[in-house]
């Protein structure tokens, strides 16, 4: 017996004892504290090139592009951490979009009450992003296809809708009110859509952070096998997954519409980029099983104001996918460093 | 052994393509029993505890858990079932910390109203998973850390106490000795024993045949998915149990 209490020993190490400074090392290293060093040498490079970046107006310009980025994001973080990939998010963007402004001008040319009419607007778009996500969650789950290869093909059928129902046109004739709920800000930067933004944050925060919904995505990421036969109903969670990242995409459409009172089948284009470079700058491992919402929110920030400063500084749109292109592979491969360094 | 198996698989066949794993497998295990189970890398033993734990669906055959007809449709009915299972290739989240990892599946929640949105407690798991840990005899650094930053030898005795934790009828330990040193093997054993006087049915998968023949009360020998033999561990000298699990036996005939 005291053979066998010897050989605990070995298994044990001493508690670790953690010294202030070693705190403030902590601190100073973390993702998110070098994230936001990143954007504050950002937004001072471009106010240096253009000084009118550096102004509430402007500011409140870089908060509508990450309204949508950030919600797209955030499926994106959820989707990332179980080990797939949505590629559709930002072709969910539009085809919601589009179809709020077609029930919405549908409704209302009909007769029907403004408010009730938006209300109707809303609802389809968020119909259509959950289904598009359940759509991915069944080619992946009983399908089996790669998540890559589902999201992939939903991203072309999507577009393809968008065209077929606008016809490629935009879609106008929204009510006063659209774009007054999209566009009356409180202290020159916030708008009812970017509140909703922030509320959608807070609740991805906690459900990765505090909840068993986030534990098992960790779980599916880390060790499916092991997810599986802890008991954990894999395929069902996935499903989830994929539908609450459709949901999210569908409320970054609104989010477009709202603000340009309009759906544009343009409008997404480009999404899927933006977030996986959200996801992956904030420490989202593609590997799976690894990364939080605090730093996708900083990923997004940046991300969203790279778009901002291209626009300010003269780069034409076209060109933005490059950079967020480049930043995908830059995140990416400082990710694969640390890690080897570890 | 007359005692009613706990656990019993009766004409068990499972194929991988064309690969048959396990031929028409007969494999039964009592309450208080060690069973082990041996035989050659590729001989179906992992296949066989696959389809004990749920992991896998037989091609045909049929499992009696206290003499009634039960089905696995995914190992969480296996587990409810109270048949736990530490597989042969990690069934740990390494990104996980060692309570989540303890807790996996089966994660307190906190009371009242958070506990319905389905907040977590985790300081409760972490004090309780340090407290089951330390009952088993396996000491683990600190059970709020992720078991990637943990040795080999640790992980695995992460899984052993996981599995040791949970089970209330059957628990299969697929070469459980792998990674560790002759202590922590000692111990292992030990935890074992522990298990067959708790009255668990424990099944023991391992290449180390000294520990087979001094932990266990019945060996079960596997040959190319099929039984080669089943007897008690006295029956066994070393030399006949190498023989057997080689089929030179059969040679001499
Ligand atoms: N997932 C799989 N797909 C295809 N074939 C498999 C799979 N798992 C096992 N096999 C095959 O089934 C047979 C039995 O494998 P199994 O893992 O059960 O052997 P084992 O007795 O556990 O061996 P070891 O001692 O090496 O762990 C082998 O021929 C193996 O190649
Ligand atoms: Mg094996």
């Amino acid at each position: 017996m005291t053979d066998l209490k010897e050989s605990r020993m070995p298994l044990q190490t001493s508690p670790i004892q953690t010294s202030r400074g070693e705190r403030w090392k902590e601190i100073a290293t973390r993702q998110e504290t070098l994230l936001l060093a990143v954007f504050a040498v950002m937004v001072l490079i471009f106010s240096l090139i253009n000084p009118r970046y550096f102004s509430t107006a402007a500011f409140g310009n870089i908060l509508q592009d990450f309204g949508p980025v950030m919600l797209m994001a955030i499926g994106q973080t959820f989707v990332i951490i179980t080990g797939g990939i949505d590629l559709s998010v930002g072709a969910v963007l539009g085809l919601s979009g589009v179809s709020a402004a077609l029930a919405i001008r549908a409704t209302t040319e009909s007769g029907m009450d403004p408010m009730l009419s938006i209300t109707v607007g809303v609802a389809t778009a968020l119909a259509v992003g959950v289904l598009v996500g359940i759509i991915n969650g069944l080619l992946i789950t009983r399908v089996k296809l790669a998540p890559f290869i589902a999201t992939l093909a939903t991203m072309g059928a999507c577009m393809g809708t968008t065209l077929v129902v606008t016809g490629g046109v935009q879609i106008a004739g929204a009510p006063r009110e659209v774009v007054l709920i999209g566009n009356t800000r409180f202290f020159d930067i916030i708008t009812i859509p970017l509140i909703v933004v922030f509320v959608a944050l807070i609740i991805a925060w906690l459900a990765l952070s505090r909840t068993r919904f986030g534990r098992w995505t960790y779980a599916i990421g880390s060790n499916g096998f092991a997810a599986r036969v802890a008991g954990i109903n894999v395929n069902k969670h996935l499903m989830k997954v994929y539908a609450l990242t459709g949901l999210l995409a569908a409320i970054a459409g609104l989010f477009v519409y709202f603000r340009l009172g309009s759906g544009s089948p343009a409008s997404g284009r480009g999404g899927e980029l933006q977030s996986i470079a959200a996801a992956v700058i904030g420490g989202i491992s593609l590997m799976g099983g690894v990364g939080r919402v605090t730093g996708v929110m900083l990923g997004a920030l940046i991300t969203a104001s790279v778009l901002s400063g291209l626009i300010l500084i003269g780069v034409e749109p076209n060109a933005q996918q490059i950079v967020v292109g480049a930043l995908i592979a830059f995140a990416v491969a400082v990710q694969s460093i640390g890690r080897n360094r570890n | 052994m007359n005692t009613q198996p706990v656990y019993q698989a009766r004409g068990i066949t499972k194929k991988y393509g064309n690969v048959v794993a396990l031929d028409n497998v007969d494999f039964q295990v009592s309450a208080g029993e060690v069973v082990g189970l041996v035989g050659d890398n590729g001989a179906g033993k992992s296949t066989l505890v696959k389809v004990l734990s749920g992991a896998h669906k037989p091609d045909a055959g049929e499992l009696l858990l206290d003499g009634e007809r039960v089905e696995w449709d995914s190992p969480h009915d296996a587990l409810e079932g109270g048949i736990e299972t530490l597989y042969q290739d990690s069934s740990l989240a390494p990104d996980l910390t060692v309570s989540a990892n303890l807790y996996l599946g089966r994660e307190l929640l906190a009371p009242g109203f958070w506990g319905k949105l389905g907040f977590l407690a985790n300081k409760r798991m972490d004090e309780a998973a340090r407290l089951e840990l330390e009952k088993v005899g396996i000491a683990v650094p600190s059970s709020s850390r992720s078991v990637a930053k943990l040795s080999g030898g640790q992980r695995q005795a992460v899984g052993i106490g996981r599995a040791v934790a949970w089970a209330n009828k059957v628990i299969i330990l697929d070469e459980p000795t792998n990674h560790l040193g002759a202590r922590q093997s000692a111990e292992v054993l030990e935890v074992i024993k522990q298990a067959r006087e708790k009255g668990l049915a424990v099944i023991f998968i391992s290449h180390t045949l000294p520990h087979v023949l001094e932990v266990t009360d019945r060996i079960v020998v596997m040959r190319l998915g099929r039984i080669a033999a089943d007897a008690p561990t006295s029956t066994f000298t070393p030399d006949s149990l190498v023989k057997s699990i080689t089929g030179l036996d059969q040679l001499a005939g």
